[in-house]
């Protein structure tokens, strides 16, 4: 995870991850990249597009008119945003801004196009300025004039809230050119509003005059707490309008969750349209799926009388939100597959996690600021920015994006189910080897046969050979369709569950048991203890003042002799083990697909099975481990004796998948799909 | 409103873990409908079904490998271990109790039945000395040495039906264990030792615990089926200083090849045993009860725990 910049804090998070149904996710600067870029100007009655992509690599627009050089003087001079020091060599877009994101946006963006702002600042210098207030909704500079630009000695410049800008301008000016404020002119001014708020950008007005020389000759000391000058009458430039973009990888990461059967809700402070435009931007909104509201634009219908059922996506507004009640909350995350949450408090992002989790969802929260730490909190798995972030948010937060890439979500999604699938079949194929481990047991004290099995072998089994193939199987590369499965309902789909179960001890358990039994059987009849005249003999085998046992050829054994011959069978029974084991690895190799599809590409398994193989021999072979263990070498032939039983294995189990594949949803899926 | 909504859902709950039992609603027992059970052990039935007949195949293909006569691998056998009749390795009793000899003496008795004349006139007349080397015919049975009762003498329980048990000098035979194929070199007999500081006499019989060659090698049991094990007896002369002593026996195979002094494996070649003979007058029928006797098996099912023995009061019959 930590080389696909992801940081987890706590590990089960990724298993979390891994059976996400639902992610709420933060807009800015998680889905966006918190970089407002001007993306239209509205000038000379007309939408100019400006390039909004991170390498400049958009079109670019119209320079020529007069308009656009007044425009932009009056958005690099009425601007407090500064580009910090020593950053001249590198691309304007990545400078460090001293300043508000809306004022950078418009310095880089004047920068780009016109060149130094600095140069400009310098020939227009500062004299008085009024910075912004939420009540004025504007913010205005007075500036000196350059020589022989105009008769005045000053130029106001002021930029706000578009319809206030517009109250203030009794002139507008076209191609350079001033000329008087018509209604034709306010409703094209009204209609460009309209049209760019409805993208969801940010639009500002910009305004200036020259002011008369009469009235502010040189040396005029303007009173900016008690304003002694005009502050209206002034002409209209222009608007401009800017976003903040998604980021690149965000709208391939919300498909591939959809297609993983993961909900994305869009969770925002910001206002409702730019939050739908994003939506809309990014996936989460897809196309052709539309909220009330457009369906009653469409049809030219009330609100009221759309059937609710017939829209998919909605947008809901945070007083919207206040009102809803446990069960109308329950309804509309339910019904709508598509959820944008916009004016949202910290508060209500809150109740809309635990709305989701009510509904039975596993949710993943991303967030980056302060305000989505409670939600952070409370997800099932909180997920940070690491270079945005809040470290507030980093705290509360599970998982921390490193490198603030949305689309890491989809890798630890992919990471978490990846988790869970590979532990089953690691609690698989060591589950399995329980069955040959414990027959020969119940079979001595059953049928009265010489013990097929000692506790030594079974340790070696246990804590020698079957160690490193069970912990191969956590390498295995995730099967093909890993990202196309809903998500695993946390309630019903258990990591152990009746059908592994089924598998591992009633069907494969038996087969290798059977391999071992085989060989166990084939050792003493070699030996001269045919089948017939081992049941039952388990209590003179093992009573140690008979030393004159008597086989199926009629010689006759002392106890330590018969009791070598009974390690021997120990040793051998495990070397099958170990045998089948190859196949049984093999085969928990996958689920679904065959071994074939697969691959053998997992070299810590394929390193398993030489392990496995050459510690069984050394522990045979190895002078001494008679004594030490009561562990015998094995005439070569012994070690083929479970061969039949390990390819039956490997065939059964091929099949059985195949015919899982070909018909899901079938009997076979049903009770052995684990 | 709140409460009837409320109601239903607790009554579910309440009879929610009878219905994993059995739920009479959707007609499932443990979860699965009749017929999900009726398929699945079908199916598990024809599985083992399946896997059965495939042990039954693997199983008889492996004993169409074998001889009828050899076993494949006779490397874990190479030598004979050696054992003795009466079948416990701690002998014990009271030469004056009948009742306490008993049981060996009637072990014995059984046990030489099989070496009697009439039983032994069917086995050949053998050369001695010699390897009694037999080749394959068309019907494979091999023939058997004689080994008469009466090679045993003194021990033989013709002449003394007691077998020495009622006059303190107790009788015990030896036995190798049948090996087949074994060939030992030189001369085999069996020399016993007692650890004490004076030596114990013995009679060895037949002759200096001579085991001839010519009962060797055996050939099986399907072959060789009338093949009786040559024994040799050792009768223990013990005086008055031995009585009402645990004397520790070891009887050795000498004067040949064959192993008889394994680290790991006592009985390979030898066997260890213990005898212990009181000559106590019974006082009393009841002081009689109190005395502990041993309890002997007859041979050839030893329920008979390996060093102890199990105590038991004898009733006054």
């Amino acid at each position: 995870m930590a080389r696909k910049n992801c940081l987890v804090k706590n590990l089960e998070a990724v298993e979390t991850l891994g059976s996400t149904s639902t992610i709420c996710s933060d807009k800015t600067g998680t889905l966006t990249q918190n970089r407002m870029t001007v993306a239209h100007m509205w000038f000379d009655n007309q939408i100019h597009e400006a390039d909004t992509t991170e390498d400049q690599s958009g079109s670019s627009f119209d320079k020529s008119s007069l308009t656009w050089s007044s425009l932009a003087r009056v958005a690099a001079l009425c601007n407090r945003a500064v580009f910090k020091a020593a950053q001249d060599a590198l691309p304007i877009l990545k400078r460090d801004v001293a300043g508000d994101a809306s004022e950078s946006a418009l310095l880089k963006c004047i920068e780009l196009s016109c060149g130094s702002v600095k140069v400009m600042r310098e020939k227009n210098k500062k004299v008085a300025e009024i910075p912004f207030n939420s009540t004025n909704k504007y913010q205005l500079s007075i500036h000196d004039t350059v020589e022989g630009e105009s008769e005045s000695s000053y130029l106001l410049v002021m930029k706000g809230a578009p319809e206030r800008i517009l109250d203030r301008c009794s002139t507008i000016m076209v191609q350079g050119k001033e000329q008087p404020m018509d209604e034709e002119m306010k409703e094209a001014f009204q209609n460009a509003y309209l049209e760019l708020g409805g993208l969801g950008e940010r639009v500002l007005g910009f305004c200036h005059v020259f002011m008369s020389e009469e009235k502010y000759p040189k040396g005029f000391a303007f009173d900016t707490d008690d304003v002694n000058f005009q502050t209206d009458n002034l002409c209209f430039v222009g608007l401009m309008s800017m976003i903040d973009p998604p980021r690149a990888a965000v709208p391939d990461a919300v498909g591939k969750c959809r297609s993983a059967g993961i909900k994305v809700i869009m969770v925002t402070g910001d206002h409702p349209i730019t939050a739908k435009a994003i939506a809309k931007g990014v996936g989460i909104i897809s196309e052709g799926n539309e909220t009330v509201e457009d369906i009653a634009a469409r049809l030219n219908i009330p609100v009221a009388q759309v059937n609710p059922r017939d829209a998919k996506a909605c947008v809901i507004h945070g007083t919207d939100l206040k009102d809803l009640s446990q069960d109308q909350m329950d309804d509309i995350l339910r019904n709508h597959t598509e959820i944008v949450f916009a004016r949202t408090s910290p508060q209500q992002k809150l109740i809309i996690v635990e709305g989701c989790q009510r509904l039975g969802a596993i949710v993943a929260v991303t967030g980056d600021g302060v305000n989505d730490s409670p939600a952070l909190k409370k997800a099932d798995i909180g997920v940070a920015m690491g270079i945005s972030g809040s470290d507030v948010s980093k705290q509360a937060a599970d998982m921390i994006l490193l490198d603030d890439n949305f689309a890491s979500i989809v890798t630890g999604v992919e990471e978490g189910r990846l988790i869970f699938d590979n532990l089953k079949k690691s609690i698989a194929y060591t589950l399995t080897s329980n069955i040959p481990e414990i027959t020969p047991f119940l079979f001595f004290i059953l049928v009265n046969i010489p013990l097929p099995l000692g506790t030594i072998t079974i340790l070696c089994i246990d804590l020698g050979t079957d160690m490193v193939p069970a912990i191969s199987l956590a390498y295995e590369a995730a099967e093909s369709d890993i990202m196309k499965r809903q998500p695993r309902n946390p309630q019903r789909d258990k990591l152990v569950n009746e059908r592994l179960i089924s598998i591992a001890y009633g069907q494969i358990g038996m087969i290798q048991a059977l391999g071992g039994f085989f060989a166990y059987f084939v050792i003493m009849a070699e030996n001269g203890f045919l089948p017939s005249v081992l049941v039952g003999i388990r209590l003179n085998w093992d009573d140690r003042s008979t030393n004159d046992l008597e086989d199926s050829y009629g010689q006759q054994w002392t106890y330590e002799q018969r009791k070598i011959v009974e390690f021997t069978c120990h040793t051998a029974f495990f070397v099958s083990i170990v045998v089948v084991q190859w196949a049984d690895v093999i085969i928990c190799k996958t689920r679904r697909n065959s071994v074939f599809q697969q691959g053998m590409k997992n070299k810590i398994l394929i390193f398993g099975l030489f392990e496995e193989t050459a510690l069984a021999a050394f522990l045979s072979y190895c002078p001494g481990m008679d004594v030490a263990l009561r562990m015998y070498p094995l005439k070569p032939s012994w070690w083929f004796i479970a061969f039949p039983y390990s390819f039956l294995i490997f065939v059964y189990d091929e099949i059985r998948k195949l015919i899982l594949r070909r018909n899901p949803g079938g009997w076979v899926e049903k009770e052995t799909y684990y | 409103m709140a409460t009837t909504e409320d109601k239903p859902a607790t009554k579910e709950k309440t009879s929610s873990w009878k219905d994993s039992i059995y739920n009479p609603r959707t007609g499932e027992l443990l979860g699965r409908t009749a017929s999900s059970w009726g398929l699945i052990l079908l199916f598990y039935l024809v599985f083992y079904a399946f896997l059965a007949g495939m042990f039954a195949l693997t199983m008889w293909v492996m004993l169409l490998t074998l001889d009828d006569y050899v076993p494949k691998y006779r490397d874990r056998v190479p030598n004979p271990g050696l054992v003795i009749r009466p079948n416990s390795l701690d002998i014990a009793f009271n030469k004056s109790e009948p009742l306490q000899y008993s049981g060996y003496v009637k072990h014995l008795e059984s046990f030489l039945e099989r070496y009697n004349e009439t039983e032994q006139e069917k086995n050949e007349e053998c050369i001695q000395g010699e390897h009694f080397l037999q080749d394959d015919t068309e019907e494979m049975t091999k023939k058997a040495c004689r080994f008469k009762r009466s090679f045993l003498s003194l021990c033989s329980g013709l002449s003394d039906t007691n077998f020495g048990y009622s006059e303190g000098k107790p009788c015990v035979l030896l036995k190798m264990n049948r090996i087949i194929g074994l060939k030992p070199r030189g001369k085999p007999y069996i020399s016993c030792a007692i650890k004490k500081d004076d030596p114990v006499q013995m009679h060895y019989f037949p002759r200096e615990g001579l085991i001839d060659q010519m009962y060797f090698p055996y050939y099986g049991k399907k072959a060789h089926e009338s093949y009786v094990q040559p024994l040799v007896a050792v009768k223990l002369l013990l005086n008055k200083e031995d009585y009402n002593k645990e004397l520790t026996v070891e009887c050795k195979v000498e004067g040949s090849d064959l192993n008889n002094n394994d680290e790991r494996d006592k009985f390979l070649g030898r066997v260890i045993f213990r005898i212990k003979v009181s000559d106590q007058l019974p006082a009393h029928p009841e002081a009689a009860a109190l005395l502990f006797t041993v309890n002997s098996s007859v041979y050839p099912a030893p329920a008979l725990p390996s060093r102890g023995y199990t105590v038991s009061t004898s009733s006054p019959s």
